[in-house]
């Protein structure tokens, strides 16, 4: 293809569109060439001077995020000379740095340290004062701000600038004096402000809600699903495993879905994963039972439903926030009890605005598989009735005994306890959920259920596209999957009913 | 060395003048002044002899006029560089003159305003731009007013606006106010501060002449070049090749001072002898100070010792096979009772105020560079700081979008090594 370039990097080849930077081209056969100011998100800015490389024929070395490949294009990335302006460049990035690592929540994913490391390890021979400048400057209700540590490689002003429009940040003054800062005294209020603190190199940027919680390198990640709304950002979730304590989530590249991006409300996706938050173990009419007696209750009570008015005497109600696999198991296992599919009911925030979109990522559906359950409603041939503020239709239908699924992220719901005492009217209630709430405690059961993290299973987003969630064990080890559950009740139904 | 032309060997400075031909006139900065010496008359060649854009640019190549700001890059060539066709395309006026030892631009203005409002229509036409502007240093309160009396008149007289002479040519000319920042004399980081952004330069690709003010094709020329573009035109490319040499033609602004007898602004042809302009033209040196260095094109070139100046002449070609460069035109004489120590904490304290801050290496170099002098004017120094005064202006040469790190970096590792025992003496004894 014309259009098509091939170059050689460290003698390696490669072949990339015509217009691809070299730091690019490199990336795609796995060479780093090092960088800060560089974010394949933003637009290019050059100023870091760190990615240098040499260009054969080309007597200068020159900065590989801004020259484009070229057909037959030698570079190198390894030459001492390279290696000798790498060095510099870092040396000179570092002389005002306050070199606070012990103190500086950045440690452990800081590029500063990951650099010097890679190609710095030099001796300082820097023996005047540092620049001063302001410290821990309280920026926005999300991120703090730390100006010494900065190595104005201006990522947050781009960030500002080109994806959320806001250009609240600049740099001011020049020189060695020149310091980020918010634009006549304005504070960074949008809803990806954690972005800036991602994306921000060095510790200058902290999040509020991460700092001085926990060191990073005790923190092991998971690739998993944003289940906050339908878009489905692909994140990365971070867990301190010897606590089992989630401490945050950040976004994973995905070009089809988020970019490099997330918003803040997806951030806050870890709180209601912690033992705190949970519902440890079942409860029947509010004391703490075992899996086998509750699993013995839910057997026993769809037994006398099905005898009593058959399918019809049942009600499932869903809330859109569990996996297909999990909707499936619980349709099969009920149709194959009941004998026919009872009645399925949707429940959805009253207050919702399904339909909105900042334009971004974020959207008034804040529900994580509202696609999926559609999907798997449809493929079964199964109608279903939306419960939306009025609950009337559950009444009319007037069943025996509930099953309700309420969902993980119960913020979504913003009548999530109103909404729960109207469920407490019905006759016979199973809870499924992470509530713990005393509101919960008049179900005849309530079963505690996974949450995103630790479920393997799929969400369907708003666009149609199936992603796959990655478990961790569960926060209380006790704790079994919806589908665990109604496939255990499937296999032996007889014989816990009995 | 190059040789310098017969017929201006022996020649006395006054005795001829291009840039500075309106000097002395009463009534110099005025219209009427200016078309006495044949002010405008080139304007009208051109635009009613029917003289093709082309045609321009060709007679400014063969005359060799290069750019006067500095970096002394061939100005016909420049021109050449911008797309023909349609879309509005931009000259701007770089008379942001900030270069130390620098004050030849304001001379210009004080003397003919005129002859760069002719120029900037001239270079206009040739590159089919309507508009141009001159980015002018905000501390510049006189040569506002001229300038701005000068586009007045050149409005009046029919020279700008719509139809210029009745030619079809439309042309506009306005003033933009700097705010005093050495960076915004770099083409691009003038452009962004016309464009009203925070005055740093842009990453090249893209170039001006392509991409420049407001994301078109513009050119950026120093005052001093566009004012002699109208005598090139007005007598020909061979009239202007007659003075200075074959790689530096025509006659060039020097701006001297120092502790000599005549400081001033001076008009030379390229290639006269550096001695003999300070020896002879300004009178020598004050009280009988002996001279020590040169700097020989404003503060960013590197420095010249008194040996060195024996037999240089002032050309681009001859000051650059010495390790310097002609720059500005700005010389600075250094006497033997300044310390260079003193001199390099002046240039390093200068160069880190105006660094804009963008680049790693300049940003931090540039502060670097300035703590290390202050500790040897202090006395303060290590042995070590020597080498390592050289070897972080030298990391910090070709690193950087613009060359304010290099200008930084050249005066320090020329100072640094020229005059290494002045600084041997400042090391701080153990």
């Amino acid at each position: 293809m014309s259009n098509q370039v091939t170059l050689s990097i460290n003698n390696k080849s490669v072949t990339v569109p015509a217009g691809t930077s070299i730091i690019q081209a490199a990336k795609e056969i796995g060479i780093e060439v090092p960088h800060f100011c560089w974010h394949p998100g933003l637009s290019i800015a050059g100023v870091c001077r760190f990615c240098m490389v040499k260009i054969e024929g080309n007597p200068k070395l020159q900065i590989a995020c801004n020259t484009s490949v070229s057909e037959g294009m030698k570079v190198d990335t390894l030459s001492a000379e390279v290696k000798d302006a790498h060095k510099w460049a870092l040396e000179f990035h570092l002389i005002n740095h306050p070199l606070d690592c012990p103190i500086c929540d950045q440690a452990g994913e800081c590029e500063l340290q990951n650099y010097y490391m890679k190609v710095g390890k030099y001796q300082s021979q820097m023996e005047e004062n540092k620049v001063l400048k302001p410290k821990a400057l309280d920026v926005g209700d999300t991120l703090i701000l730390d100006t010494e540590r900065c190595i104005l490689c201006s990522r947050c002003v781009r960030f500002e600038d080109e994806v959320t429009k806001t250009s609240s940040l600049g740099i001011f003054n020049r020189g060695d004096q020149a310091v980020i800062g918010t634009m006549g005294g304005r504070r960074i209020t949008h809803n990806y402000s954690y972005n800036v603190a991602d994306i921000c190199p060095v510790g200058a940027f902290t999040a509020k809600d991460f700092r001085f919680k926990c060191r990073v390198w005790f923190l092991s990640e998971t690739q998993t699903i944003c289940p906050g709304c339908s878009t489905g950002c692909n994140v990365t979730l971070f867990e301190n495993k010897s606590q089992r304590q989630y401490y945050r989530l950040k976004p994973r590249h995905n070009p089809e879905v988020n970019g490099h991006w997330m918003c803040d409300y997806g951030r806050t996706m870890y709180e209601h994963l912690n033992a705190s938050e949970r519902l440890a173990a079942p409860e029947a009419a509010g004391k703490f039972t075992d899996w086998n007696v509750a699993l013995k209750f839910l057997a026993k009570e769809l037994s006398l439903a099905k005898s009593t008015g058959g399918a019809n005497n049942v009600a499932l109600i869903f809330t859109p926030q569990y996996t297909n696999e999990e909707y499936e198991s619980v349709l099969n296992a009920v149709t194959k009890v009941l004998g026919e599919c009872p009645k399925v009911f949707i429940w959805r925030d009253g207050a919702e605005k399904a339909e909105d979109f900042d334009g971004l990522l974020y959207r008034g559906d804040k529900n994580p598989n509202t696609r999926g359950l559609n999907d798997v409603l449809s493929a079964k041939g199964i109608s279903s009735t939306i419960l939306r503020e009025d609950f009337a239709p559950l009444a009319v239908h007037g069943a025996s005994l509930a099953l309700i699924f309420g969902p993980e992220v119960q913020k979504a719901y913003s009548q999530f306890p109103q909404e729960l005492s109207k469920f407490a009217e019905l006759p016979k209630v199973v809870y499924f959920g992470v509530d713990r709430s005393e509101l919960g405690k008049q179900f005849a059961l309530r079963l505690p259920t996974k949450v995103f993290a630790e479920k393997s299973g799929t969400f369907v987003n708003v666009n149609g596209l199936a992603q796959k969630l990655n478990p961790n064990p569960p926060v209380f080890p006790s704790i079994r999957g919806v589908d665990e559950v109604f496939i255990e009740l499937s296999q032996n139904f007889a014989a816990l009913a009995n | 060395m190059p040789m310098m032309k017969e017929p201006f060997l022996g020649r006395n400075p006054n005795d001829f003048r291009i840039l500075l031909e309106g000097e002395g006139l009463e009534n110099s900065r005025g219209i009427a002044a200016y078309r006495s010496k044949g002010g405008y008359a080139a304007l009208e060649k051109v635009l009613q002899g029917g003289m093709s854009q082309e045609e321009v640019i060709n007679l400014v190549k063969a005359s060799g006029l290069r750019g006067r700001g500095g970096a002394g890059f061939p100005t016909g060539m420049k021109w050449g560089f911008v797309p023909k066709g349609p879309g509005e395309k931009y000259l701007l006026t770089n008379f942001d003159e900030g270069e130390p030892g620098t004050y030849k631009d304001r001379y210009i203005a004080e003397v003919s305003p005129h002859m760069l409002v002719e120029g900037m229509i001239l270079g206009s036409y040739a590159i089919g731009a309507s508009k141009s502007y001159i980015y002018i240093r905000g501390e510049f309160f006189d040569e506002i007013r001229w300038m701005e009396a000068a586009i007045r008149e050149a409005y009046d007289a029919g020279y700008l606006g719509e139809n210029v002479l009745g030619s079809g040519f439309t042309h506009h000319m306005d003033l933009y106010f700097g705010a005093g920042a050495y960076i915004c004399g770099e083409e691009t980081g003038m452009i962004s501060s016309l464009e009203g952004k925070k005055g740093q330069p842009k990453l090249k690709p893209p170039f001006p002449a392509l991409k420049g003010y407001l994301g078109r094709p513009t050119i950026v020329n120093n005052v001093e070049t566009l004012a002699a573009v109208p005598w090139i035109l007005r007598n020909g490319p061979e009239a202007y090749r007659k003075f200075g040499t074959e790689k530096s033609a025509g006659t060039k602004l020097f701006n001297i001072s120092g502790p000599i007898a005549r400081p001033g602004c001076y008009e030379l042809p390229l290639g006269y002898p550096l001695k003999r302009f300070i020896y002879e033209d300004c009178g020598g040196l004050l009280d009988g100070k002996k001279l020590k260095a040169v700097i020989p094109g404003g503060a960013s070139a590197p420095v010249l010792t008194a040996d060195e100046v024996e037999n240089m002449t002032l050309d681009y070609e001859a000051i650059a096979a010495a390790g310097s460069m002609l720059g500005s035109g700005a010389i600075i004489v250094i006497p033997d009772d300044v310390s260079m120590v003193d001199v390099l904490y002046n240039l390093m304290h200068f160069f880190k105020h105006e660094s804009c801050g963008q680049c790693t290496p300049c940003r931090e170099g540039t502060g670097w560079l300035e703590k290390m002098s202050k500790r040897f004017m202090k006395n303060e120094a290590d042995a070590e700081d020597l080498e390592r005064v050289y070897e972080v202006a030298n990391n910090m040469m070709g690193k950087t979008i613009c060359v304010l790190s290099d200008a930084a970096a050249m005066p320090a590792k020329s100072i640094i090594r020229k005059f290494a025992h002045e600084f041997e003496a400042r090391v701080k004894r153990a």
